[in-house]
């Protein structure tokens, strides 16, 4: 049977992306530019980001693209005697736009952003417009420069953003989404894998204790398994995660605690089966250990059924995490796919259009269960032959 | 048989015995208290303490425990912290609309997806298995609130076919039948959202057991008989697979209603879900406390029912009931 | 950097006069409650809700402020977002690096990248729309001062940058941050690391921990933090002050969480809460202030514009730098050339409708409407302005060797309730006593000083047990409910809708859970008497 099919392909791919990539990619909960940036491929016609120094009083520069998302003018502005009159002035092809008023002070600090509110207000605009696609609204030659009756000493940086950043743009953090999108598939596989093995480990041993043993044994385990069902899931992880806090151990632990009844009933079921079986009772005739009998003869049988059901199981704690991280209940430090869902419908990317914010985190998650899915069932098909998918009758 | 009979209703009474127990101990266990989300700086810690009198939790532990015992038998749930309304009234406000919600999906999920499973065994190796192993799985790995917000972005926003939200349209349409389509007009993107999330793994599932059963020696002999395909296919097989498939439905009745908080969020539904979450979070002792009982007597009763319902379908214990 | 009240700017809306409000011209008021915000803007959007309050996040104003159907309004409130210290412990009990802590955030930039620009830098203790607000010419951002200062005073940094204290031998150890979970409130999440963030440039090593609400107010009650951000929804009136500062306050449950006892702020907040009149309020506000600014038990990061949405359609909002459209005045003057019916939106389940429980801000949204008080408050200037009460008094009397002040209110003649009896002074003087009678939790701090009410004819005088000026709006504040209804009351907490009555515009008529809650217009409200 090949082993080169496109699941594992795939599942290979994201592995050599999360552990060889990601390391050369920087730290994904770094700020490394504005909020809310669109991706860089996105919209062409926008322009590119400028970044000025004004070491002289007057900065010239030319605006050839759409309007910038937003600008800002920082820096110091320093005057040889107390100015009468003196203002810092933006000049674009159609008017002339006062940012600030500069008198009366000998030393001032600037610092001007174009999402400022006052600032629009001083600009007579309305405080829900966006100031920089009004000033910019003409492609052609702006400057910056202050107006004084002093001699001043200006040192001022204008920077012009796009909003634009990176292959995914960024978060409401200024994140890069692309780091946390390669991040959050280490994360997406450590806890599926984790705890659906750790569910799995649970489950096959009290299911092969229970069904070996009988009894007392048997009852008091299928009773705490019927207890646990009976407690509603999501409530509970409510309160554990109030108690102990978030964080990716605390998760998985949760979600094994939750889901090792399924597997523990059908090894259960499957150890009354084998333990019938006349191999075993010459076994027990023979004086061979119960030990001895579990681990040798059933874990084997159990087996190929027992990584079956565990590769099944893993879509299902992905997206176990998915759904508790989009209730908000998951650790805000860590980038699942999951989480980024949540941030982006928080945030409003969904009515705000922000698809690239969703379809990566959501097409991955997605991806990422069809693989394990696909996988899972050729380890069903290698139990149990007949659920072959046949090429022809 | 009896001998049987009683002992799982023993244990299953002695189940909500312990589920009760923990429930009370697991709430008060979370740091904080019903005042704690009251955070204004006009209440005085004088007020705060008043207010914890009239919820009751000035008195001791021991004391609260047998109020609240003597409150989940007796089914008088008190009154709910954060409403100042009677739990009951609160439950059977939203009980309707959760139930309108789940029953309607996981019928029409259980349904499609044994459709789908069937026709999949019946056509193996063809594209029609193929088809329906893909979208079953495609449909079982989405997440559900994606499928939903973008569900709801697409026909209830950029091409307004659906309503945004609610139940029920504002102000109410008069008569009986204008009633009854409003209300399925609002619950169609809800319900066929879960439908879509869930008929995959009953698909799967369902196809795997008819694989399994159609590979069977009784088949053979049937087909050997000369037993029409159409036959063997539903008397036969589909009634070998039909225990597990009835056991599977009854236990995934209770897991569906903790998975019904983001369809009730995502569409501004007045369910249960939500409440239950808001209760824990909010330290509703009542509600919350409530609504885990109702949850856990839910359970325990699928449980039971479906082991009942089990000897019934199971044609080997059936026809043995019958001798 | 102050917004002055002359760049009201046209987009605002036309301010109707408040004498010329009648009744509304609205017959039917719904509450449509749409709990998802992405629902909540669509709904807007398509036309199916009319307005829109408490609009927070920046992808929403992104996209009302290009849709042509819509208004948007901005208006300071009295939200206040404060970074806590515990000065309890080291190293928050040292004034001189709580100063510095006010330098090294940067309030600007924060108020740019998490809210699109939307929210006001804020450098004072009291909210921007106080009254009472005195701002300092308080130091910026300013990294190089903040460090300066405490190497003047004898810090040292570790050859990580970690800060020693002066006098000790190790670096400082690791502290938390605590903030409510993004669920919660998202963008405060965001903020709290920013925070730590500059923090840590200082050499202050910390980290945020997120945790639920409930459990990080658990934290609190206990003193056991470090530092802890929060968002406060404060009133016109600097009342707050004395919760959040008085050496008395510093109880389990209190809200001196900070743990500040300084016998002279002590002294200001009691002359501030035992004011006689407003000139002394003043006086004592503004020293407060002056002491609080010297030090700065907390550090005042921003305050959240109030945001909201109406369709352009309805003309006639009633709307200025403190208030949004969303409010009772609107309601009353808002006018559309061919319908009556008017869609707000409400974004939580009102689950009681009671205004003697009710608790939070959704409910009395809607039973605020049907209820009214003995004041109101003036949108444009803030001041207290007559509303049931046509005029009133503030006297102080000696009685029994101790101040105390009396009140003095006198009556609307015309006034009805909304099943058609009369309103009169002995229905105020029945809410009065019997919140007082029932010790009701939310009006226990209210009226707890309240020592006599007597009404006659249409005058009803308060006496209280001591001296304050603040009972003024104490008492103004109240919602009056019908002395019938109360006396029938068998449970203050279970009022039977029937006997939902206030002399409110509009008059409850129904709710149904999860979907709506319907008012209609209140034929009998006084205003139409009003020539």
């Amino acid at each position: 049977m090949s082993f080169w099919r496109l699941d594992t392909l795939f599942l290979t791919f994201l592995v050599l992306l999360t552990f060889i990539v990601s390391p050369m990619l920087g730290p994904a909960n770094e700020t490394v530019a504005p909020p809310f940036c669109k991706p860089l491929w996105l919209d062409p016609a926008s322009g590119r980001p400028l970044s000025l120094n004004a070491k002289d009083n007057i900065l010239s520069f030319t605006w050839e693209s759409k309007p910038p998302k937003a600008f800002s003018v920082k820096g110091t502005v320093s005057f040889e005697e107390v100015p009468k009159d003196a203002a810092l002035l933006l000049v674009s092809p159609k008017k002339t736009y006062k940012l600030m008023d500069l008198a009366g002070l000998k030393n001032l600090d600037v610092d001007i952003d174009s999402r400022d509110v006052p600032l629009k207000l001083h600009l007579g605009l309305n405080p829900f417009v966006e100031v920089s696609s009004v000033i910019f609204s003409e492609k052609g030659t702006y400057s910056l420069y202050v107006r004084s009756d002093v001699k001043a000493h200006v040192n001022l940086n204008i920077n012009i953003y796009t909003g634009k950043w990176g292959i995914f743009g960024t978060d409401q953090r200024g994140r890069d989404v692309f780091r946390l999108f390669v991040q959050g598939i280490k994360i997406s596989l450590l806890v599926g894998i984790f705890a659906t093995l750790i569910a799995s480990t649970i489950g096959m041993g009290l299911g092969l204790i229970a069904g070996y043993l009988g009894g007392l044994t048997d009852s008091s385990i299928m009773r705490t398994v019927d207890v646990l069902l009976a407690i509603p899931t999501l409530p509970i992880l409510v309160v554990i995660s109030g108690v102990w806090g978030r964080g990716l151990w605390q998760i998985v632990l949760v979600l094994s605690i939750f889901s090792w009844m399924g597997t523990a009933r059908v090894v259960r079921s499957l150890t009354l089966s084998l333990r019938e079986a006349p191999y075993v009772e010459g076994l027990r005739a023979l004086g061979a250990p119960a030990g001895y009998i579990l681990v040798r003869h059933f874990i084997p049988e159990a087996l190929p059924l027992l990584l079956a059901q565990t590769v099944l199981g893993v879509p299902g704690a992905i997206l176990a995490e998915a759904g508790l991280s989009f209730l908000g209940l998951s650790d805000p430090l860590m980038p699942s796919w999951g989480r980024m869902l949540h941030e982006a419908q928080v945030f409003g990317a969904f009515t705000g259009g922000a698809w690239w914010l969703i379809f990566p985190p959501g097409l991955g998650i997605a991806s990422l269960c069809l693989a394990f899915i696909s996988i899972g069932r050729r380890f069903e098909e290698m139990a149990d032959p007949r659920l072959k998918e046949m090429t022809g009758r | 048989m009896n001998n049987y009979w009683l002992k799982r209703l023993l244990s299953s009474l002695l189940v909500i015995a312990v589920v009760l127990s923990l429930n009370f101990f697991l709430f008060r266990l979370m740091p904080g208290d019903p005042t704690s989300s009251l955070l204004d700086p006009r209440f005085s810690p004088e007020a705060k303490h008043e207010l914890l009198k009239s919820y009751g939790l000035d008195k001791p532990l021991s004391q609260q425990f047998f109020i609240y015992v003597k409150q989940m038998l007796t089914f008088k749930f008190g009154i709910s912290f954060m409403s100042q309304r009677p739990v009951w009234q609160e439950l059977a406000e939203r009980l309707p609309n959760t139930l309108l919600l789940l029953f309607p999906a996981l019928l029409l999920s259980a349904v499609l997806g044994i459709l789908l499973g069937v026709a999949a065994a019946k056509g193996r190796g063809g594209l029609v298995e193929k088809t329906v192993l893909l979208s079953g799985a495609i449909s079982f790995s989405f997440p559900s609130f994606f499928v939903q917000l973008v569900l709801l972005l697409l026909l209830a926003h950029a091409f307004p076919i659906f309503p945004l939200r609610g139940s029920l349209s504002v102000p109410p349409p008069v008569g009986f039948w204008n009633l009854v389509t409003d209300k399925i007009w609002h619950m169609t993107l809800p319900v066929a959202s879960l439908v879509l999330l869930g008929f995959g793994s009953w698909a799967l599932y369902v196809r795997n057991l008819m694989v399994k059963a159609l590979g069977e020696d009784f088949i053979l002999l049937a087909r050997a008989k000369g037993i029409r395909e159409s036959r063997i296919l539903w008397r036969h097989a589909f009634r070998t697979a039909l225990p597990p498939i009835v056991t599977i439905f009854f236990l995934s009745l209770p897991g569906v209603i903790s998975g019904a908080v983001i369809t009730e969020t995502v569409f501004s539904l007045h369910g249960i879900g939500k409440f239950l979450l808001d209760a824990v979070l909010g330290h509703d002792y009542p509600a919350a406390g409530a609504a885990f009982y109702l949850m856990s007597l839910v359970t325990v009763a699928c449980n039971l029912l479906a082991d009942v319902v089990y000897t019934f379908v199971d044609p080997r214990i059936s026809f043995r009931r019958l001798r | 950097m102050l917004l002055a009240v002359s760049l009201l700017l046209p987009a605002q809306g036309k301010a109707a006069p408040l004498d010329k409000l009648r009744l509304p011209n609205i017959d039917e008021l719904y509450f449509l409650i749409i709990k998802d915000n992405d629902a909540q803007l669509l709904a807007l959007q398509g036309g199916q809700i009319d307005l829109l309050g408490d609009i927070a996040r920046f992808s929403d104003i992104k996209s009302l402020s290009d849709d042509e159907r819509v208004n948007l309004y901005l208006a300071e409130g009295y939200h206040a977002f404060y970074l806590g210290l515990n000065l309890r412990k080291s190293p928050w009990d040292r004034t001189e690096l709580r100063q510095s802590l006010w330098e090294i955030v940067n309030r600007k930039q924060i108020v740019r990248d998490v809210f699109g620009g939307y929210a006001l830098p804020l450098f004072s203790f009291l909210p921007p729309a106080s009254p009472y607000t005195l701002s300092a010419s308080a130091a910026d951002f300013d990294i190089k001062a903040a460090k300066e200062r405490l190497k003047q005073k004898g810090w040292r940094w570790s050859k990580k940058g970690v800060l020693i204290c002066p006098g000790e031998a190790d670096p400082l150890p690791k502290m938390k941050l605590l903030t409510p979970t993004a669920q919660v409130a998202p963008t405060t999440a965001e903020i709290a690391e920013r925070i730590c963030e500059s923090m840590r440039s200082l050499g202050i090593p910390i980290e945020t921990e997120p945790m639920d609400f409930s459990m990080m107010v658990a934290r609190l009650d206990r003193r056991d933090f470090d530092a802890y951000v929060m968002a406060w929804e404060l009133s016109r009136d600097p009342d707050s002050l004395y919760a959040f500062y008085h050496s008395s306050m510093d109880v389990p449950g209190g809200y001196n969480i900070s743990g500040i006892r300084k016998p002279d702020l002590d002294e200001a907040l009691e002359s501030l809460k035992y004011a006689s009149n407003e000139a002394e309020a003043r006086v004592a506000a503004e020293k407060v202030q002056r002491l609080l600014y010297k030090y700065i038990p907390q550090v005042p990061i921003y305050s959240r514009y109030h945001i909201a949405a109406l369709r352009r359609e309805w003309k006639g909002a009633v709307a200025s730098l403190y208030m949004t459209p969303d409010n009772t005045y609107s309601l009353l003057s808002l006018k559309h050339d061919s319908k009556r019916t008017f869609y707000w939106c409400l974004s939580e389940e009102p689950r009681n409708l009671n205004p003697l429980s009710a608790a939070s801000a959704y409910e009395w949204q809607v039973l605020s409407i049907i209820y009214e008080s003995l004041l109101a408050v003036d949108p444009f200037t803030l001041k207290d302005i007559p509303w049931l009460a046509k005029s009133w008094r503030l006297d102080t009397v000696t009685k029994g060797g101790k101040e105390k002040t009396r009140i003095t209110f006198h009556i609307r003649e015309d006034v009805k309730w909304q099943d058609g009896s009369p309103f009169s002074a002995s229905d105020v003087k029945a809410t009065i006593e019997f919140l007082k009678k029932f010790a009701i939790p939310r009006y226990f701090d209210l009226v707890k000083d309240v020592e006599r009410v007597e009404a006659t004819g249409n005058t009803i005088t308060v006496t209280f047990s001591g001296k304050s000026y603040w009972y003024l709006h104490q008492i103004g504040g109240l919602p009056i409910l019908p002395a019938r209804v109360l006396s029938s009351l068998k449970d203050w907490r279970n009022l039977p809708e029937g006997h939902i009555i206030g002399t409110g515009p509009f008059s409850f008529s129904a709710y149904k859970p999860g979907e709506y809650v319907k008012l209609d217009k209140n034929e009998l409200y006084w205003r139409k008497n009003i020539p």
